[in-house]
């Protein structure tokens, strides 16, 4: 009797085992990504994850190339005509998923949904803002549309990327409801499956009308299905990876990049990100109201060794807050270079000989780095205690207005590669970001010309300035851009990363 | 049956008292669910007052309290403030996956340790005895994270028998009935797909069930040991009763109140052990809903998640209850 029982046991454990792991087909991708989506309705939420996913199922008017240029996708082309007024014509024979084509009526419903007060069953968009001061949509015909602004607002093309449209009888047929779990787009990939918090199924689009006619190839999607498998767990995403259980991974931790890149079915790839790091000075208060003290910090800092060996060269360094890549940008602006000597000198100089004691708050994520900060500043007689916090504790309270605290070591990302998008918030009075309390009424006055100036070289200039005004004030110690890194599979083919942290499978393919 | 009805009754008060520790726990840590979701994105004042109104955050902390008991009481758990949907809709979509991974470690983790815990007080002081006292030390001690991931480097990476994460492939999609896979495959008669959801259950499963498995055999020891001195079992061997019948039918019984005990209060457990579990293997459950809705400091969602785990355990803790009274008739509720 034991020996039959025994024998059933070997029988169906050999079964059980034989029975191969899923393995991946050559016509479909499987990505391991960190977040599910929150919800299918391209309105109502304001997750940069939520909308990676979605964009391949939903198209915009717009879209960012590879070298992250606004280029026309739904549109065949826009014409500003005043300061207020922006007219976009529609390409013709656009199909949504069920068939219908797309025209004006779609836009002018897609926007009104997310600037009208409360359109979702009372809820307003979470994405109003991202539309800055668009007051209004008029068709002009059927394939022509005209947004018109409340006032002056430049960046207007560079924020329109970020919304997708939406069919108006879809819309109006399943309700905002259905909206949030289905799917009717203008994309590349239909909605064939969301489990929640598991997996996202999409399926190739075969009436597709190829995506924007400047970003070759264009055509309808190369694979067949595309897998989204969530997987919030760094360890676990890596090791999805590395047994071949999917092609795609995104936010690879640091210290798992020399893994990925020994295995031989696996790589990294990286591109310049859009976030960009810095120490924020409570610049309010001793002693960091000393302009000298900021720039003693600057030369404290041996911000090129740091990057090399904790961030394994993965980041780009920067001498102001905007990233090289960003609209308005200043070249061979000076590098506050790494010189502890100098640095005690400008601390002797402010009065601080004996040196400084101060805190250093950071998220749990950036502990190490801080310590090397903390270890670099201790030569030169400062005291940094590093304190460790919660993102949501610490966040907030760096926001308020009255500055309490010493030294934050945080970032800010930016999309958008504007300034209006990081210099606004985080260098001009009382801005959302402006941790350090930094108020320079000259700063203020270019970002607010800036703001509203319609010519291109005129606008880039007014930022220029502030760059230069910003290098030598210091009111944070700028640090560098850390390039965005993903785990890839070997046998995928035709993909880049992009600096705005989307995955874009609509080239891409398994060779 | 009064009882019953009374015990039933007892539960109100508690989740009222629950309902205000949790809300003024999460409404008074540090952190602005607002904020939180806009990060650091372009936003003008005048969004964020209205984001704040349509989550209810303008109002001050008692007004929100009052309305979230009187929502409650009518069933109405509010929305999430990040999925922008009702809470329960959330948070019951993903039930089922968390019901099914609790119930396979606890079922586990009870016919698993259970024998092997008799065993060692039979055996007491032998080298088996000794090497699972060890062994259950190990896995009362071991931290889940750990754990789950070295099995993730063993069996996924190195062997590649098991895959590492989620729930199903995506080659297989049955009705869904009651949610839990194993069940709907067999439902449905699709035998690859019942294989195929049993291969994800393992790991997380092991991973879960190690600890209450650990402490349910330490348990069962200790009381079996007690039982195996008393009169009534020496009396039993002496009128030549099978040593079977004798450990498992009169021994086994008499141990079993402790252990049940312990098997609800660890059930109860499992749940907050989810988080972490569910985070690991990325299982689609409410645990990693929860740990997320933590962080971002989603209100709603963590009190409602909050009670229905205070209704598992309560009814964990009823269930062990009515078990006393199967294996000991001298108990009564």
């Amino acid at each position: 009797m034991k020996k039959s029982v025994l024998m059933g046991l070997v029988f169906w454990s050999l079964f059980f085992f034989s029975t191969n792991l899923y393995a991946a087909g050559d016509d479909e991708i499987l990505i391991g990504y960190t977040s599910d989506a929150i919800s299918m309705d391209p309105a109502n939420h304001r997750e940069r994850t939520t909308e990676t996913i979605l964009r391949n199922m939903y198209d915009g008017l717009v879209v960012r190339n590879s070298k992250m240029e606004v280029v026309p996708q739904l549109a065949e082309s826009w014409k500003q005509i005043d300061t207020l007024t922006y007219d976009f014509t529609l390409r013709k024979g656009i199909k949504f998923h069920n068939g219908d084509l797309l025209t004006a009526e779609d836009i002018k419903f897609t926007f009104d949904r997310i600037i009208t007060d409360g359109a979702i069953d009372g809820q307003t968009s979470p994405r109003k803002s991202l539309l800055g001061s668009l007051k209004e949509i008029k068709i002009l015909d059927s394939h022509k549309v005209r947004f018109i602004l409340g006032e002056p607002w430049p960046v207007f093309p560079a924020f329109l990327p970020w919304q997708e449209v939406v069919s108006k009888n879809f819309a109006s047929s399943v309700g905002n409801e259905g909206m949030s779990t289905n799917v009717n787009g203008t994309g590349p990939f239909k909605l064939v499956e969301w489990i929640r918090g598991n997996r996202i199924v999409m399926e190739r689009f075969d009436d597709y009308y190829g995506g924007a006619a400047s970003i070759k190839p264009v055509g309808k999607a190369k694979v067949k299905r595309v897998i989204w498998k969530i997987i919030p767990e760094n360890a676990s995403r890596v090791a999805a990876l590395l047994s071949g259980e999917v092609d795609i991974i995104n936010d690879v931790p640091t210290h798992s990049i020399k893994q990925i890149e020994k295995n031989a079915n696996t790589k990294i790839m990286t591109v310049n990100g859009t976030r960009s790091y810095f120490l924020a000075l409570n610049n309010t208060r001793p002693p960091f109201d000393n302009i000298k003290v900021r720039q003693a910090f600057y030369h404290a800092i041996n911000i090129d060794l740091i990057i090399e060996k904790i961030l394994n060269g993965n980041a780009t360094r920067i001498s102001s807050i905007l990233s090289p890549d960003a609209f308005g940008h200043k070249t061979n602006l000076p590098e506050y270079e790494y010189n502890p000597q100098k640095a005690k000198k400008l601390l002797a100089e402010a009065g601080y000989a004996d040196g400084i004691s101060v805190t250093l708050d950071v998220t749990s994520n950036l502990k190490d780095l801080a310590e090397a900060f903390s270890a670099n500043l201790s030569d030169v007689g400062i005291k940094a205690m590093v304190k460790v916090w919660e993102k949501s504790v610490i966040g907030p309270e760096w926001k308020k207005p009255v500055k309490t605290r010493d030294i934050f070591f945080t970032s800010w990302g930016n999309g958008s590669l504007d300034p209006v998008g990081i210099m606004t918030p985080t260098m001009r009075t009382a801005g959302r970001g402006n941790y350090s309390g930094y108020s320079n009424p000259e700063v203020d006055a270019l970002i607010d010309k800036a703001m509203v100036e319609i010519d291109r070289a005129k606008r880039a200039s007014y930022y220029q300035e502030v760059e230069t005004i910003l290098n030598k004030q210091i009111p944070v110690v700028f640090l560098w851009l850390p390039k965005e890194v993903y785990g890839v599979s070997n046998r995928l083919a035709g993909w880049q990363p992009k600096a705005d942290n989307q995955i874009n499978l609509h080239d891409a393919y398994i060779k | 049956m009064e009882n019953f009805l009374k015990r039933l009754l007892r539960l109100i008060p508690v989740l009222i008292g629950i309902s205000l520790i949790v809300f003024l726990m999460i409404n008074l840590t540090p952190g602005d669910p607002v904020q939180i979701m806009l990060g650091d994105q372009f936003v003008t004042q005048e969004m964020e007052q209205t984001l704040r109104e349509d989550m209810g955050l303008d109002l001050p902390i008692y007004q929100r309290f009052g309305r979230f008991l009187y929502n409650a009481a009518h069933g109405n758990f509010g929305r999430s403030f990040f999925h922008r949907r009702p809470v329960m809709d959330v948070i019951l979509e993903r039930l089922p996956a968390t019901i099914e991974l609790t119930l396979c470690s606890m079922l586990m983790a009870i016919f698993i340790s259970i024998p092997l815990g008799v065993l060692a007080a039979v055996k007491k002081g032998t080298v088996y005895d000794r090497s699972s006292v060890v062994t259950a030390m190990i896995g009362v001690s071991m931290p889940g994270f750990w754990f789950g991931i070295i099995l993730i480097i063993l069996f996924s990476i190195n062997l590649q028998w098991l895959p590492v994460s989620g729930r199903s492939t995506f080659s297989m999609s049955v009705p869904s009935v009651t949610g839990m896979l194993l069940i709907d495959t067999l439902l449905a008669g699709e035998i690859d797909s019942f294989f195929d959801a049993a291969k994800h259950l393992i790991l997380p499963t092991i991973t879960l069930g190690m600890a209450m498995g650990a402490t349910l055999m330490q348990v069962t020891r200790a009381s079996m040991m007690e039982v195996l001195k008393q009169d009534y079992i020496l009396f039993a061997e002496a009128k030549g009763l099978k040593w079977f019948r004798v450990t498992f039918l009169h021994a086994l019984k008499n141990a079993l109140i402790p252990t049940i005990t312990v098997a609800a209060i660890q059930t109860g457990q499992l749940l907050g052990g989810n988080m972490i579990i569910e985070t690991i293997f990325g299982w689609p459950g409410v645990g990693s809903l929860v740990v997320q809705a933590i962080f971002n400091r989603n209100y709603p969602l963590v009190q409602a998640a909050v009670l229905i785990y205070v209704l598992v355990y309560v009814i964990m803790n009823f269930t062990a209850d009515i078990l006393y009274t199967v294996f000991n008739p001298r108990v009564r509720l």
